[in-house]
């Protein structure tokens, strides 16, 4: 049973301005608000759910340098959170409904508040993809799901499937593992796209059974429950139907930058285009993390980007005020 | 050996030394089939501890037929915190993650904060039905305490609404009743219901439209 504090999730009395106001309270986010704040930046960190974005919801990660054995997301998202608030970082725990990133003064509206900044830090990360295949709409929620740490315990003792085989997608299943009975993955590509490491852990266990180069077609029910997944067979065009009351997916990402359309540069897919500075085609504007165009979303590529975009953030600041 | 963090301890005095009202908190309680029974008081005791301000009661459901009606409780562990004009109830362990709903709701009715955003004040003062919110989480879901305490938040604002926390696990007969296999999942009166954590402009249209 744990009983430790995360953060409190409940904003206090908001001023009308800050410097610089740092959208989403993921490692990026709250990286960048450690950095501010040292350098004297009135920070105000926006967060619709809860600190730690993606992290708070994966049961371990491995790969943080320094944790030798691994840390609970939980935990590192509560650390994350505690450091920025150390350095008296703000927080407001509300959805983000409209941004005016344009000029020297930056609006962001969230709820009924409107606060202005000089500066601007988007670090609103991802979401999971779906999978828009006929039935997804239907049976989301009632045996399709998208959050291990959430709902694995509703699938103890039964025969699951998972769609998908990247890094995510082990992790995950590495986890559902403790509960399920059996995980069928079913796999667009010809191999596991997940780190050697984890390919190898997974290949080990003997409850696991691959379909490469498969894809899903549709999910079927009883009206109130998923009762199959069909896919098909992309070399010979077969259909296949596997029985199943749970599938997870986790077939990929998707940016959380539908507010910013038309005031910043993105690329195809959404992400917003900024280069290792953080800089954006929009001034005052910088972009950290997950939701940046780049080739590796790990929490120590968030870090990162999160300290360059207070740096230059700062610098961005200083020269508004007339500095050098 | 205690549950809470020292760290945490530290941060609670401060914050509970700061209340202008009384928390009453009853537990109640039964003697056979509650898992998690004990686990629920040694929290509880811990946290009221914290606080002159903080009066805990702990009843046994069998034992106090007359209590327990008054908070219609129907099942254990029940942690029911009394606020001005109504009170919110967790049904199972706040633990994990639903440990900051439980602590956010006992800060906001000992210092007295109802300050919870137009939305939720204008839609609490227009309802004129009764709203009964089942909200069922898992105590690892991250998502699960907005969707509780937007509830619970609804339900200090009005005696309209039940605001009812649901640990899904340690009710699976409940929880298989509303075919719950993902959480959050927020039932309205029975006969809606929707999953995730939804702002409150959202989450009120639902009861709208439940309501409609």
């Amino acid at each position: 049973m744990d009983f430790s504090l995360g953060s409190l999730q409940e904003s206090k009395e908001l001023k009308d301005s800050y410097d610089l106001i740092i959208l989403g309270g993921g490692p990026a986010g709250l990286t960048a608000a450690i950095y501010a704040r040292r350098s004297g930046l009135s920070t105000l960190v926006v967060e619709p759910l809860i600190t730690g974005g993606n992290i708070a919801s994966t049961e371990k990660v491995d790969n943080w340098p320094g944790d030798t054995d691994g840390v609970s997301g939980e935990e590192l998202a509560n650390r994350f959170t505690k450091h920025a608030e150390r350095f008296g970082t703000e927080f407001l725990y509300d959805d983000i409904t409209e941004v005016n990133l344009s000029g020297n003064e930056k609006i962001i509206k969230s709820g009924n508040k409107s606060i202005k900044s000089k500066a601007v830090i988007i670090a609103t990360g991802t979401h999971p993809r779906s999978i828009n295949v006929p039935g997804e709409k239907e049976y989301k929620g009632h045996g399709i799901s998208y959050c291990a740490t959430c709902d694995a315990p509703f699938f103890k003792g039964k025969d699951i499937v998972v769609i998908g085989a990247g890094n995510s997608a082990i992790e995950e299943s590495l986890y559902l593992l403790n509960f399920v009975k059996s995980i069928t993955f079913i796999q667009d590509l010809p191999y596991i796209t997940a780190e050697k490491i984890l390919a190898d852990e997974i290949q080990k266990k003997e409850n696991v059974k691959f379909y490469f180069e498969h894809l899903v077609k549709e999910f079927k029910g009883d009206g109130n429950k998923l009762t199959s997944v069909i896919f098909e067979d992309r070399k010979t065009g077969e259909t296949k139907e596997i029985k199943t009351e749970g599938c997870f997916v986790y077939i990929g990402l998707i940016p959380n930058t539908n507010l910013y359309k038309g005031q910043i540069e993105l690329d195809k897919y959404g992400y917003v285009i900024a280069n290792e500075d953080t800089i954006t085609s929009t001034s005052g504007v910088f972009a950290a993390g997950d939701v940046r165009v780049k080739n590796l979303r790990q929490i120590v590529t968030a870090v990162s980007d999160g300290a360059v975009a207070a740096y230059e953030a700062k610098k961005y600041i200083d020269k508004l005020n007339g500095g050098n | 050996m205690a549950l809470l963090q020292e760290q945490d301890r530290q941060y609670l005095k401060e914050e509970f030394g700061k209340f202008s009202n009384d928390v009453k908190i009853n537990l109640f309680t039964s003697k056979s089939g509650c898992t998690y029974c004990n686990d629920t008081n040694a929290i509880l005791q811990e946290v009221s501890e914290l606080s002159d301000k903080i009066k805990l009661n702990v009843y046994d459901v069998d034992e106090n037929k007359e209590e327990a009606s008054k908070f219609n409780v129907e099942r254990t562990p029940a942690v029911i915190l009394e606020a001005e004009k109504n009170f919110v109830i967790f049904y199972g362990i706040p633990a994990g993650y639903e440990f900051s709903s439980l602590i956010e709701d006992i800060i906001d009715i000992g210092s007295g904060n109802t300050n919870f955003g137009d939305e939720l004040v204008n839609f609490a003062k227009s309802l004129d039905k009764n709203v009964n919110l089942k909200v069922f989480v898992t105590t690892s879901c991250p998502y699960c305490p907005r969707a509780v305490r937007t509830a619970h938040k609804l339900a200090m604002l009005t005696d309209k609404v039940r605001g009812e926390m649901i640990e899904a696990q340690e009710f699976p007969v409940l929880s298989n009743t509303y075919s719950v296999s993902a959480v959050p999942r927020v039932v309205i009166n029975e006969n809606t219901y929707f999953e995730g954590a939804l702002p409150d402009a959202q989450y009120i249209d639902k009861i709208k439209e439940a309501l409609a």
